[in-house]
């Protein structure tokens, strides 16, 4: 298949993950469609470099991340550490590591829905939101996950196990806000 | 091994991320361990009960439109790129039939086609980006600045020189400024207010500008678009495109009223 013609299929199979991603990283005032854009046009250009041994998808999320990252420096004008942190994060990160994971099985018995099980995913933040889509909705695996964000496969498994954590605790108490688990906390 | 450890694990184990020893290990450890077996059996319940069946959120067709669009630009747009740089015999060999034949008129009426769907593309987007930036949802970088500070501002940030008219008048206001994409080209877009009317104004550079395909003549291509006035033009190595709805008045964020071009005025050159 021709090369051009072989972006436009890869571009069309996975566009719903695309759109996903970009919506995931863009924050107000930055524009998530033109966000996406600019990385297509940037995953175009590059097409020639793709490397065959990531998923497309994988390949393209690493662009998406890396064009939001500029537009974050552009527009702060300075090197941020990590664009995608915020206090509510930074905070979270810092807590211990809960060495038991909340059992699910409360989750089970109040037969929660497939949208509230994506709306707790939702409201996680970014940082560990990034990590627990790319493996729970896209299927990456921890190292092409490492890849995507430029991570090690250890920060990535933390944010993964906080963010599962953070995640089933919205689902046992929807009301709770600050997103500090307790359930299973020795 | 004990149960704090396997606990620990137990995500990993899930997700087929532990090597095969350690896997062995902990399978060794749930036969003798309900309380374990039990913490994985649920977990491997609520995937397949809900984390299996999540998917991303759909793309909203009005953006599935614009990407299968925008792709399909690329995509042409390299096919014409590639015809132009690695087959010009092709072209050569072409014309030279057609002449031989008598088609000339054939093949100028073909380059005026490809030169109409390009001056299309750059219309749409600039439309677009006009609709978004008056909307807010293509906000702008800086607000609340002089021209020569919005100047300064772009030097920092494209490789294109950004140079912005003082106003002519004092109905005019530059609202504000923000780097964006047209056309797959980098540029800067100025948002300015003319009294009540928004007018954007495109800022590329020249390269940009040629890869359009545009020819010299007319100097100022104008056309209409979705109610929108559209004017492209080159000057001084930097292409230009101005949008809004207020016709050749919208030339007066750069241009006094009564100022004439080649002998003619705004109103006369711009048939809107």
């Amino acid at each position: 298949m021709d090369k051009v013609a072989e972006f436009q299929a890869f571009i069309a199979g996975c566009l719903d993950s695309l759109h996903n991603y970009a919506m995931l990283l863009a924050r107000p005032p930055e524009d998530h469609e033109d966000l996406l854009q600019e990385s297509l046009l940037k995953a175009f250009n590059g097409f020639e470099s793709f490397d065959r041994k990531l998923p497309f998808k994988a390949w393209v999320f690493g662009i998406i991340r890396n064009a939001h990252i500029d537009r974050q420096r552009r527009r702060k004008g300075a090197t941020l550490e990590d664009p995608l942190n915020d206090n509510q994060t930074a905070g979270l990160l810092q807590s211990p590591l809960f060495s038991i994971p909340l059992a699910p099985e409360d989750i089970l018995l109040r037969q929660e829905t497939i949208e509230r099980v994506r709306e707790g995913i939702r409201r996680l933040p970014t940082l560990m939101r990034e990590v627990v889509e790319l493996r729970d909705i896209e299927g990456l695996s921890y190292r092409t996950i490492s890849t995507v964000i430029d991570r090690p496969i250890g920060t990535v498994m933390s944010r993964l196990y906080r963010g599962r954590n953070l995640l089933r605790t919205y689902l046992v108490d929807p009301r709770r806000q600050d997103g500090h688990a307790t359930r299973g906390t020795p | 091994m004990n149960c704090d450890t396997i606990k620990s694990q137990v995500f990993p184990y899930v997700d087929g991320e532990l090597p095969a020893a350690l896997r062995d290990e902990i399978e060794a450890h749930f036969v003798d361990c309900e309380s374990c077996r039990r913490v994985v059996e649920q977990e491997l319940a609520f995937r397949d009960t809900y984390v299996a069946r999540l998917r991303p959120d759909p793309t909203p067709p009005h953006l599935r439109d614009r990407i299968n669009h925008f792709v399909t630009g690329l995509v042409e747009q390299r096919a014409r790129s590639r015809r132009r740089w690695y087959k010009p015999w092709l072209y050569m060999t072409s014309a030279v039939v057609l002449l031989a034949i008598g088609v000339g008129l054939g093949l100028q009426l073909a380059v005026v086609l490809e030169r109409g769907t390009m001056l299309d593309e750059v219309v749409e987007a600039s439309v677009d980006q006009h609709q978004k930036l008056g909307r807010g949802s293509l906000p702008p970088d800086i607000v609340g600045m002089s021209p020569q500070a919005a100047e300064d501002w772009f030097r920092k940030r494209v490789d294109f020189k950004v140079s912005l008219p003082d106003p002519k008048t004092p109905n005019v206001a530059l609202v504000g400024a923000r780097i964006s994409h047209l056309a797959n080209a980098e540029v800067a877009a100025i948002d300015y207010k003319l009294d009540r009317d928004r007018v954007s104004l495109f800022i590329m550079p020249e390269g940009a500008y040629n890869q359009l395909g545009l020819g010299e003549k007319p100097r100022f291509k104008v056309m209409k678009r979705r109610g929108f006035d559209v004017v492209i033009w080159r000057h001084q190595a930097t292409g230009y495109t101005l949008v809004s709805e207020i016709g050749a008045r919208a030339c007066h964020v750069c241009h006094v009223p009564d100022e004439t071009f080649d002998g003619q005025g705004l109103e006369s050159l711009l048939r809107l």
